[in-house]
């Protein structure tokens, strides 16, 4: 029996989900900004997926190496340790469609259906925010098999009954499998979101509870979820962090916290990264 | 000057008012900050910025009101947060967004090289992009009879590239992220490469070239011309200078950014002493 560890945050508990989604082998792609992801993928390759190959934005780069999480350091790691460099228009167009990667995607907004929205809140010519845009995230949830999201933030802005602009394919409104791809959609649909609350699967192409974080209840969620959920006739918990993956993040793979960036924002996320980059010059 | 060197005011000439420009490097990795100042000093109008992901440099071009549509997938600064004056002048409606992605940019750079109108991708389908992507079209693959969706092609006017290291002709090495650099200087009329180092051929030779001479229009030596990107590997991300960039704007005064930083420099040398780096 593994040794649960017994004080932790809803991030490492996040990390910790998205190690457990990674099988040995996997090739997984690495988003920008995404240090919970990147957290999670070392993880994995640092516990029970050691042959996993690392996909790199930041970089441009195929990679084995595992390192730490970083901020201003991140193309020590990404590119001085790759094992191949390529280009993005390469990128693009060959290796995504040719290797299908695993993939965890932040959205600004859901739907019930998964479907995902990360170009404006607002109307798309008159917009309230204006986002950075979809990246590839358009392109390939199209033909990805293995599409995760994740949501650092739980709340009512996040999970909404309806989405500014689709930009990430979920299930559509529920269509089948022959449906969508007459549609031009070959993707069977995202398999999970991981929040800071719970993990969500999908049933029927609907968003349903699949476990509550430890200390979580069914209320909170179903307060902090813009839309019904389908709710199991047992709940479960999730599994808690190891006391190995909670030692392992917090003191190899990132020991100044730049996964916390996640849940920050403002003048307290500013703040942080000065700390973090203090102690990366530091170092 | 020998070869195709030029000083950075004239190659910032060669780019003219409404031009489709691209900037090379990605969001906070080799981009090239010092040609964007002088786009900026010489108050460059109307360009459509075409910005595979656009980081520092482009949210100060778009800051300046140099540019009337932005063609990108991602525009931010990463880790630290929404890119400010994109942001801004979007949300007043004082620049247009041609929404791109990763894909509409890779395949159409590639269809204008390929010399074809279109190159077929299995992208967009379910989204809400056709809505504001009109110009985009869906064909049937003759072979299978798949939909496709038909990425029209890219053809830059401009394209500037910042690199470590190129000879007096443009041959030059580029590291870290390739981006869609190669793409866009194969396929832009006019292309400008801005060095770190200004090198002889020979050594360009031993570690072959990303780009070669006949891409290339303009060479200028700008040592430390990513500054505050990075430039693998000679120097990270500046980021105490991001840091103070998005604070100033945060508290409305980019204005007084430009004028410290850009408008109130007349050479990129004064920027580096300004910013304490011309060691």
């Amino acid at each position: 029996m593994t040794k649960t560890g017994t004080d932790f945050k809803p991030e490492e508990v996040m990390i910790s989900c998205i190690a457990r989604e990674i099988k040995n082998g996997d090739v997984l792609a690495q988003g920008i900004a995404t240090p919970l992801v990147a957290s999670g993928y070392i993880l994995a390759k640092m516990t029970h997926a050691p042959d996993s190959v690392f996909l790199y934005t930041i970089g441009n780069t195929l990679s084995r190496d595992a390192g730490k999480v970083a901020l201003s350091t991140y193309e020590d790691l990404s590119i001085g340790r790759a094992l191949k460099q390529i280009s993005f228009t390469d990128i693009s167009c060959e290796i995504l469609s040719a290797v299908k990667p695993k993939e965890f995607f932040r959205p600004a907004q859901i739907d019930k259906w998964g479907n995902f929205n990360n170009i404006v809140i607002g109307d798309y010519y008159k917009p309230k925010v204006r986002l950075p845009g979809c990246a590839g995230i358009a392109d390939v949830t199209t033909y990805y098999e293995n599409i995760y999201l994740y949501v650092p933030r739980h709340n009512k802005n996040t999970f909404v009954e309806k989405i500014d602009f689709v930009s990430g394919v979920g299930y559509l409104s529920g269509e089948s499998q022959a449906e969508r791809e007459k549609l031009g959609v070959i993707s069977p649909g995202p398999k999970k979101i991981i929040t800071d609350l719970c993990v969500f699967g999908f049933v029927e192409g609907r968003v349903a509870l699949e476990s509550l974080h430890p200390g979580v209840s069914l209320q909170e969620v179903i307060d902090n979820t813009g839309f019904e959920i389908i709710i199991p006739d047992k709940i479960v918990e999730t599994q808690p962090p190891t006391a190995e993956e909670l030692d392992l993040l917090r003191n190899v793979i990132d020991p100044y916290g730049v996964r916390e960036l996640e849940l920050l924002s403002g003048k307290k996320r500013l703040a942080k990264i000065r700390e973090i980059y203090k102690q990366e010059i530091g170092a | 000057m020998e070869g195709k060197l030029m000083t950075l005011t004239e190659a910032a000439q060669l780019v003219k008012d409404g031009d489709l420009i691209g900037l090379g490097g990605m969001t906070l990795y080799r981009r090239p900050i010092a040609f964007v100042h002088e786009l900026i000093r010489q108050a460059k109008k109307n360009l459509t910025l075409l910005a595979f992901t656009g980081g520092f440099e482009s949210d100060l071009l778009v800051g300046a009101g140099c540019v009337s549509t932005v063609r990108s997938c991602y525009f931010g600064l990463e880790s630290f947060g929404l890119a400010p004056m994109f942001k801004r002048r979007v949300e007043a409606g004082e620049v247009k967004v041609l929404e791109e992605t990763e894909s509409s940019i890779a395949f159409g750079l590639r269809a204008g090289l390929a010399n074809v109108g279109f190159m077929p991708a299995r992208s967009l389908f379910g989204t809400d992009f056709f809505k504001v992507r009109e110009d985009i079209k869906v064909v049937e693959c003759p072979y299978t009879g798949e939909k496709y969706t038909a990425f029209p092609a890219i053809r830059p006017d401009v394209a500037v590239i910042h690199s470590q290291l190129s000879d007096k002709f443009g041959n030059c090495i580029l590291e870290g992220e390739h981006c869609v650099d190669k793409e866009l200087a194969l396929g832009a009329k006019t292309t400008i490469i801005t060095a770190e180092k200004i090198v002889d051929t020979e050594e360009i030779i031993k570690r072959q070239a990303d780009i070669v001479e006949f891409e290339v229009n303009a060479v200028v030596e700008l040592p430390k011309g990513a500054h505050p990107t990075s430039c693998y590997p000679d120097y990270p991300v500046d980021v105490e200078h991001i840091l103070e960039y998005i604070e100033l704007c945060e508290e409305g005064k980019f204005e007084e950014y430009l004028q410290k930083y850009v408008l109130g420099v007349k050479k990129h040398k004064e920027y580096l002493e300004r910013v304490g780096k011309n060691d």
